[in-house]
């Protein structure tokens, strides 16, 4: 529900996008790390350089005109791009933020902490500073009266509690925020979406990646299905983590649906084992094929408010890429690959760019900070089941409903 | 009982042509959303060259219904000596064999294409039969194979897996669409993945207002005239960028970018071995196929369409398994393609397609030979009317 509060947010953003025909919307990067392929770097250098969108070269009326990195290893490129393309490199957040002076002199805020030489959690979470870099921007805006959109990459803490702050506080200061992988806005093999208001009966993601990294886009994919179904979002009621051999029991005596699997690696173009040995198509489903693949496999069991149950399978050794599969009442099986393109082009991270930059152009999150936030918390909750041998975790504070967007924001063009 | 099938094919190798389709009808393939498998029985092979990465063999132990037979007229005839099968499939690509003067490889597509005939006519039956690729490098020959077709009345299929593959975006060109002009840019080599290029530009434009009128005569270019065709506005220059902003595989100008359009003078220097080939429909459509080896590796389609003005574009996804994927996907749908095919003995699409693109490979290879020379195309008058329903892969 949109309350006055948000509203006037808003609304106090409107004035920005009448303003983008003529004036670029001025943009400060705050990131952890500006080397090739990182994420601020391949997702900075599109507001430099452009990038493909819709069958063009499109350059978004976008300037950046301050960076922040907060480390500079060796092959560092942040004075070679700010020398570049005229503008500045700061020491510190505020500063980027201000411009150098002592007020907010942007229009919006790109945060990007994902890579850098960062410390881990006995959780195995990499303590990115997402938290504590988006808490000095948004003590600029206190100090300078005024906010701006923030865009933060990936989910939004390794800490559901300091995720809940920065959703609470964008609330509370009225400015828009979007955050997230690029899972749920790349493009779809085939090209489907979950129709709004489906009686999902069950759901399955299946992917690789170890924890937290790869983790959270596969969850985030699973979530922008689910989302659209009858009634939306509710939150999440309790989550359970299993990994090693209880994965195959749960397969086995079907609290992980075989069909959904089934149909989820149906979609995959990446088996391993024997395909790589020979070229040869296998149903990963057959007879002990899967244990024998995927070594150390993990399933997140999510179970939602109003009752449905998703799982995300991480099945690192037998596929490699992002497939999902849902069992819906009067449409059967929906299933598709989120597809991740190739690097160093990573092409799915310019449908994301096109999201952040719609968010600052227009003022408005083209989806829900919600997600992520709900997300961002499933992902903890499920390395704290993981920790404590897997036992089925209540999760009260995952209450977080919220309405999915009307219109798909995947990648169709 | 299954209906049977036999498979002729140059060489059995991993990732050889006859690895990725004939693996799909013995072992299955996902399809829509499960794991499928043809109902037809791979009963016979054949495959001419068994070297030692060969797995015709380890095939034909873990499926006891398939037999290795060492003549094509045994493949099809599980020894009885009498066609025994209800479909064949023709795989001659890759495999050691000689080239031509002009650098095409001899693939013995005719000589295996006529012994599978033999069998047809000495048993007095004829089934339905996919011929990999182009018919023949040797367009004379791909127009006999043509012709024999028709007069021995068999359903007769053929081609690349670019025309069926999924399309990023999902993209089909309207039927009855006023087409103006066309491009594809692509990688590979002559005689090769041009063929490629040829039948992904031939299944969209194919669609146009009228249909196929067939093509009036062909010019390929090359190195720097190639470039200066390119500054000259030979080809659309515009339809060149708005292919290249469709692929995933761009190669970045500068180092420490990864994605960035390179400018024309960037182009020339990261394109060693541009080929171009540029031809004209009788009814006036311009087509252009583009190998630009080094810059996209992905196959990208625009045009410029009238009624209403506009640019339309898509990449033809072949999920190549060099490393971006394990397994060639994009052969599950010309197998499914194919199974439509030995089911209803009809083509889903007209031959005539890959007729006129062997032809147009065949035209760009001798204008090549020829120095740049144009060659006007009478023997490519080939008309026909495209399938109304669409058959790339989108479920």
């Amino acid at each position: 529900m949109l309350t006055r509060r948000d509203f006037l947010g808003y609304a106090a953003a409107l004035p920005l996008a009448s303003a983008t025909q003529k004036t670029p919307v001025r943009l400060a990067v705050i990131t952890t790390v500006y080397r090739y392929l990182s994420h601020g770097q391949h997702m900075g250098d599109r507001f430099l350089v452009g990038y493909p969108y819709a069958g063009e070269w499109h350059q978004p009326n976008v300037k950046i005109v301050s960076l922040y990195v907060d480390q500079k290893p060796e092959n560092d490129r942040s004075a070679q791009r700010a020398s570049e393309f005229g503008f500045r490199v700061y020491p510190s957040i505020a500063e980027a933020l201000c411009g150098g002076g002592n007020k907010l002199a942007c229009d919006a805020v790109l945060i990007i902490a994902e890579h850098g030489d960062y410390p881990t959690n006995d959780k195995g979470q990499t303590l990115y500073p997402r938290y504590e870099f988006f808490q000095q921007c948004v003590a600029v805006f206190r100090s300078s009266g005024r906010s701006v959109p923030v865009y933060n990459d990936k989910h939004l803490s390794y800490s559901f509690e300091k995720a809940r702050s920065m959703v609470r506080v964008s609330k509370e200061m009225g400015f828009p925020m979007l955050g997230g992988s690029s899972l749920p806005v790349t493009w779809r093999l085939p090209d489907v979406e979950m129709p709004l208001g489906a009686h999902i009966e069950d759901a399955v993601m299946v992917g690789t990646g170890g924890s937290d990294a790869m983790d959270f886009h596969a969850l985030e994919a699973l979530q922008c299905m689910v989302e659209r179904r009858n009634g939306g979002e509710t939150g999440v009621k309790a989550v359970q983590m299993l990994t090693g051999g209880a994965v195959w029991t749960a397969l086995a005596d079907g609290t992980i649906s075989k069909e959904l699997l089934s149909a989820a690696l149906s979609r995959s173009d990446t088996p391993l084992g024997l395909t790589e040995k020979d070229g040869r198509v296998q149903d990963l489903m057959a007879d002990g094929l899967l244990p024998s693949l995927a070594k150390n496999p993990a399933a997140y069991l999510i179970e939602y408010r109003d009752g449905l149950r998703a799982t995300m399978l991480m099945l690192s050794g037998a596929i490699r890429d992002f497939n999902f599969a849902a069992r819906v009442r009067g449409a059967g099986l929906i299933s598709t690959q989120f597809l991740l393109t190739p690097e160093p082009n990573v092409t799915y991270s310019a449908c994301l760019v096109h999201k952040i930059e719609e968010m600052f152009t227009t003022g408005r999150a083209p989806y829900p900070i919600e997600r992520t936030l709900l997300t961002s918390g499933v992902l903890e909750s499920c390395l704290d089941s993981k920790k404590q041998n897997s036992v089925r975790l209540e999760t009260p504070a995952l209450a977080v409903a919220y309405q999915p967007p009307a219109k798909s924001q995947r990648c169709t063009l | 009982m299954p209906r049977k099938l036999a498979a002729v094919a140059t060489v059995y190798r991993k990732y050889s042509h006859a690895q990725h389709i004939v693996d799909r009808f013995l072992d299955g393939y996902g399809w829509n959303g499960a794991y499928h498998h043809p109902l037809f029985e791979l009963a016979g092979l054949y495959v001419d060259q068994i070297g030692e990465d060969d797995l015709s063999k380890e095939r034909a132990q873990r499926h006891p219904t398939l037999r290795l037979y060492p003549a094509i007229h045994d493949a099809l005839t599980l020894g009885t000596g009498k066609l025994a099968v209800d479909g064949v499939m023709l795989v001659g690509e890759h495999g050691n064999y000689p080239k031509t003067e002009k650098g095409q490889v001899q693939y013995p597509r005719y000589q295996f294409f006529q012994q599978i005939v033999e069998v047809y006519r000495s048993s007095g039956k004829s089934v339905p039969l996919f011929n990999d690729k182009h018919l023949s490098w040797n367009w004379g020959w791909a127009k006999e194979m043509y012709d024999t077709s028709r007069a021995m009345n068999f359903a007769f299929m053929a081609g690349s897996s670019l025309p069926v593959t999924s399309r990023i975006p999902e993209f089909e060109m309207p039927l009855g669409a006023a087409i103006r002009e066309a491009v594809c840019v692509c990688y590979g080599g002559v005689d090769s993945y041009d063929f490629h290029g040829l039948e992904s530009i031939q299944c969209l434009v194919e669609r146009r207002k009228g249909g196929e009128s067939g093509v009036k005569w062909l010019q390929a270019f090359r190195g720097d005239s190639f470039w200066n065709a390119m500054q000259q506005g030979v080809w659309p220059r515009d339809l060149v960028q708005a292919a290249l902003c469709r692929s995933h595989t761009l190669t970045s100008p500068r180092a420490g970018f990864n994605d960035v359009m390179p400018t024309f003078e960037q182009m020339r220097v990261i394109v060693k071995e541009p080929v171009a080939y540029t031809y004209e429909h009788h009814d006036g459509l311009r087509c252009t196929m583009l190998l630009m080896d080094g810059l996209v590796r992905d196959f990208n389609f625009a045009a410029r369409l009238d009624n209403p003005s506009r640019v339309v574009s898509t990449q033809l996804y072949l999920p190549m398994p060099d490393g971006r994927t394990t397994l060639a996907n994009f052969f599950s749908p010309l197998a499914y393609n194919m199974e439509q095919l030995y089911a209803t003995g009809r083509s889903p699409y007209p031959i005539e397609r890959t007729l006129l693109t062997t032809g147009l490979t065949a035209a760009g290879v001798d204008s090549l030979y020829d120095s740049g020379a144009r060659q006007e195309t009478p023997h490519l008058a080939i008309r026909y009317q495209p399938p109304k329903e669409s058959t790339f892969e989108r479920t």
